[in-house]
């Protein structure tokens, strides 16, 4: 059986640290977008925590919210690309291909969520920055759309190994950057068709929900809902 | 080309001249496949025009329209099962999205086949010099016989006087 | 006054041998704009589409408007003059190459702009479905796949029915002049004879090409509004897109090709060819499309106000109250409530009307696509992922050039052709012409001209 990728993010225990965003820029080669690109609305986070204010000073409550690629299984990014550039792997990914990307840009304005990524100049990192480049994972031109992959190469990577070691893959052997770095434990990464993961587990919680589950979507990743 | 031709002021002089010289044919022994006609504007209600006004245009444009919209389906369902990717739910061979392609393949194909039409039968583009006179653009109509047989050209010019010509011409 | 053969084939040709001065200005202005948007194009290629304005999550703007405009714009010419070819308006005759030159520029013009929007243009032809080494076709679900079979079938359309009837224009200067003309036309004229044969193949194929053009031009603007109705994003997502689009398509084209028949008129001389009376058809026409276009948009608005949900209404009152507001009043304006008053009151539906009309309309309709583009894209459902837009001097300079290029291919096409038909005219003229059909010459103002636009019936 394929497997089925999966993350639970528990918005009771993300205390919105941005630890992940950081995590992913080291694990992906994302480069930093700059104050001037920022200001004109160009920062590039394939993993980013929203803040959101709820109620009025001085009863404000603030909610962190990380969104990152929904790995929807109804894509709306998908039908839209005309190259198969971005396309559904047998695993239930949503992948880009770099290579095939003429970059129309549809895909990103057919997603709902805003999570796909534009290179509007070719990426540059100042030095020594340059020396700290993941070689597992491809640095991305400047034409192209870019977006979380839930780090395909470490996915790929344990399968390799697993298979190598003629074993099945282990529940947390490997986890994305994200997940990794999240130190309150509020994401959790897994095989949803594996009924035995801790993925599968949460994903049964009565708090689960779907962010803008309405659309019909179908996405991979499960908010666990605020009780306090 | 070569040709002895007079211009009329109307389509009516035009019509006798035509039938002058088509019952004139057998006996000045040229054939009447060689009779032309050249005029500024399409002539409707002529009877030497309405000889070409049966063509199977319309059907080549509908067999046209049936290979285009074929090749649209081969296009988009061979292409789409040969190369099966994962479409994250959606059909393999979508026929609602496929259909559009199809539509604008039929239309292509009624388009391509309609000029192609045209242009075979209308013998364009071609090499040849062409018939013409500058005098057809102010309204006048040329009939006349190319390739001239030399022994009857006296004939003929007497003819196409006797129809009403305004001016006999030779092309050499 | 009729004319004859022979002051038609002159009146009509002579602006392929006099040019003024004013025509040189206009050519070396227009081609400074080309000039210009080449060298702001080169420059994007060179350091990325980042010199845009674009951001995240406004992906596209100035392009796509531009695109949906000009695509639109190019609704004039084909179409209408399909129509009124079908209908057998007689009125048509002096109108209809100038509208179909339209048609072939905007359509091109449309065409190339998807090529420069694209993040890497030289892959371009990854969207052409071919056997390659990739072993990979293009994507048939996406609509932007549709929009190149549209527009392929469009353009191989309209440029066949614009140069099918230039053919035997071309051999009447070829056999009218001489020197490096006599060749030139000579060559562009294919041979062309004038047989019956000839005449007749030629008729039944622009009767073909006209029958099949019309459900093509449909399609290409319903094609186009789908690029945008296929997405969830809000006030995209919605079915009457494809119509609305038809619509303001044929509106813009109108009043593109109101405007292009004035210029010409002026510049080419040609009062005793293009009379009030053709300015007011069209002008009637306008009107209904103007009616249609606010009838359209006030289904859509309405539908969306009483549906209510959040993240459509965010987007709605975006574009009438808030940011937007501004964009969109004057929009309606340009678009209703300025010329529907000119276009229904006969006294004011003169040619100086249509025109004031007709340059309102272009530029509301440019202002209707810039509003669907953009406010659904900077509103789109997360409101943390909110944008802002504004546009850089390289779209502002590509979009002058894209206009630039527009006047200056019509311009140089004005020099080489001759802008109304001279076979299409002379046949018109009343001792050409059967009985059986009812005559309206060209200029004449008898009632049976004025009560209809389309003396030949379409419009019931």
């Amino acid at each position: 059986m394929p497997h089925k990728w999966a993350m639970v993010i528990d918005l009771d225990r993300c205390t919105g640290c941005e630890a992940c965003v950081v995590a992913c820029h080291a694990e992906n080669n994302i480069p930093t977008a700059g104050e001037d690109q920022a200001a004109r609305g160009r920062t590039k986070h394939w993993i980013r925590v929203e803040r959101y204010w709820e109620g009025e000073f001085p009863n404000a409550r603030i909610r962190f919210q990380p969104v990152l690629c929904q790995q929807c299984d109804a894509a709306p990014c998908e039908p839209v690309c005309p190259t198969y550039a971005s396309y559904h792997t047998s695993e239930g990914l949503n992948a880009q291909v770099y290579n095939r990307c003429v970059g129309t840009r549809f895909c990103a304005n057919a997603c709902p969520y805003n999570v796909r990524f534009f290179n509007f100049y070719n990426p540059v990192w100042e030095k020594p920055l340059n020396l700290q480049l993941n070689p597992d994972v491809s640095v991305r031109e400047v034409g192209i759309m870019e977006k979380c992959t839930f780090c395909v190469q470490r996915i790929h990577g344990a399968e390799i190994q697993a298979e190598a070691e003629k074993r099945e893959l282990k529940d947390g052997e490997f986890n994305p950057a994200c997940v990794q770095s999240c130190s309150p434990k509020a994401m959790v990464f897994g095989d949803l068709n594996d009924p035995a993961s801790e993925v599968s587990r949460l994903a049964k919680s009565g708090r689960n929900t779907k962010l803008l589950g309405e659309l019909g979507t179908l996405p991979n990743v499960n908010y666990l809902e605020r009780n306090s | 080309m070569s040709a002895l031709y007079g211009l009329y002021p109307a389509a009516d002089s035009a019509q006798r001249a035509v039938d002058s010289l088509r019952n004139a044919s057998a006996e000045l022994r040229f054939d009447p496949r060689q009779i032309v006609v050249v005029s500024q504007e399409p002539l409707e209600h002529f009877a030497y025009a309405e000889e070409y006004a049966k063509s199977a245009m319309y059907w080549l444009a509908v067999l046209g329209g049936l290979l285009g919209g074929t090749t649209g389906y081969l296009l988009t369902s061979i292409t789409q099962k040969s190369y099966p990717l994962p479409t994250g739910g959606m059909p393999l061979v979508p026929p609602w999205t496929n259909g559009i392609i199809v539509y604008e393949m039929t239309m292509l194909g009624a388009i391509v086949f309609t000029l192609a039409t045209l242009l075979v039968t209308a013998h364009l583009p071609t090499f040849k010099k062409p018939l013409t006179d500058p005098e057809i653009w102010s309204g006048k109509i040329l009939v006349g016989v190319t390739d001239p047989p030399e022994n009857s050209r006296r004939q003929l010019e007497a003819r196409l006087t006797q129809a009403g010509a305004l001016a006999v011409k030779l092309n050499p | 006054m009729e004319k004859t053969s022979e002051q038609i084939q002159r009146d009509l040709v002579r602006p392929l041998y006099r040019t003024g001065t004013a025509y040189w200005i206009a050519v070396a202005f227009c081609s400074s704009l080309v000039l210009a948007g080449v060298s702001a194009f080169c420059y994007q290629l060179y350091h990325g589409i980042g010199v845009w304005g674009l951001n995240s999550p406004v992906f596209w703007a100035f392009d796509i408007t531009n695109f949906v405009f000009w695509i639109g714009i190019s609704h004039a010419g084909t179409l209408i003059s399909a129509i009124l070819r079908l209908a057998n308006a007689t009125w048509r005759r002096p109108v209809t190459r100038c509208a179909e030159a339209i048609t072939v520029f905007a359509l091109s013009i449309g065409a190339i702009i998807p090529l420069c929007h694209i993040g890497r243009p030289w892959l371009g032809y990854y969207l052409i479905p071919y056997p390659s080494e990739r072993h990979i076709w293009p994507n048939f679900r996406s609509p932007l796949l549709w929009d190149f079979f549209a527009i392929l079938t469009y353009l191989t359309g309209s440029v066949s029915f614009l140069i099918l009837p230039i053919i035997p224009d071309f051999a009447s200067i070829r056999d009218t002049t001489t020197g490096w003309r006599k060749r030139f036309y000579g060559a562009l004229s294919l041979g062309w004879e004038g047989t019956p044969r000839q005449w007749h193949r030629l008729e039944t194929a622009m009767h073909i090409m006209a029958i099949v053009i019309i459900p093509v031009a449909v399609s290409v603007h319903t094609i186009v509004s789908w690029d945008f109705a296929m997405t969830l994003v809000p006030m995209w997502h919605t079915g009457i897109f494809g119509p609305y689009f038809v619509v303001g398509a044929i509106f813009s084209g109108i009043a593109a090709l109101i405007l292009a028949m004035a210029l010409l008129r002026k510049f080419l001389h040609l009062e005793e060819y293009l009379h009030p009376i053709h300015f007011q058809n069209l002008g009637k026409l306008l009107l209904t499309m103007s009616l249609l276009w606010f009838y359209f948009t006030f289904a859509e608005r309405l539908t969306t106000w009483y549906g209510n949900g959040t993240p459509e209404m965010t987007v709605f009152w975006f574009t009438i109250r808030q940011k937007f507001a501004p964009f969109f009043w004057t929009m309606v304006f340009c678009n209703f409530i300025i010329p529907v008053p000119i276009l229904a009151i006969k006294r004011l539906r003169t040619i100086t009307g249509t025109v004031i009309a007709s340059s309102t309309i272009v530029i509301g309709m440019w202002l209707e696509r810039f509003l669907i583009v953009v406010p659904s894209l900077e509103r789109k459902f997360l409101s943390y992922s909110w944008g802002t837009y504004r546009p850089t001097w390289v779209e502002d300079t590509l979009m002058a050039s894209s206009f630039g290029l527009m006047a200056l291919l019509y311009l140089l096409f004005s020099k080489f052709v001759p802008m109304i038909s001279i076979w299409e005219l002379k046949a018109g003229l009343p001792e050409h012409t059967p009985v059986v059909a009812v005559e309206v010459p060209a200029g004449a103002t008898n009632l049976s001209a004025r009560e209809s636009p389309f003396p030949g019936g379409v419009s019931s």
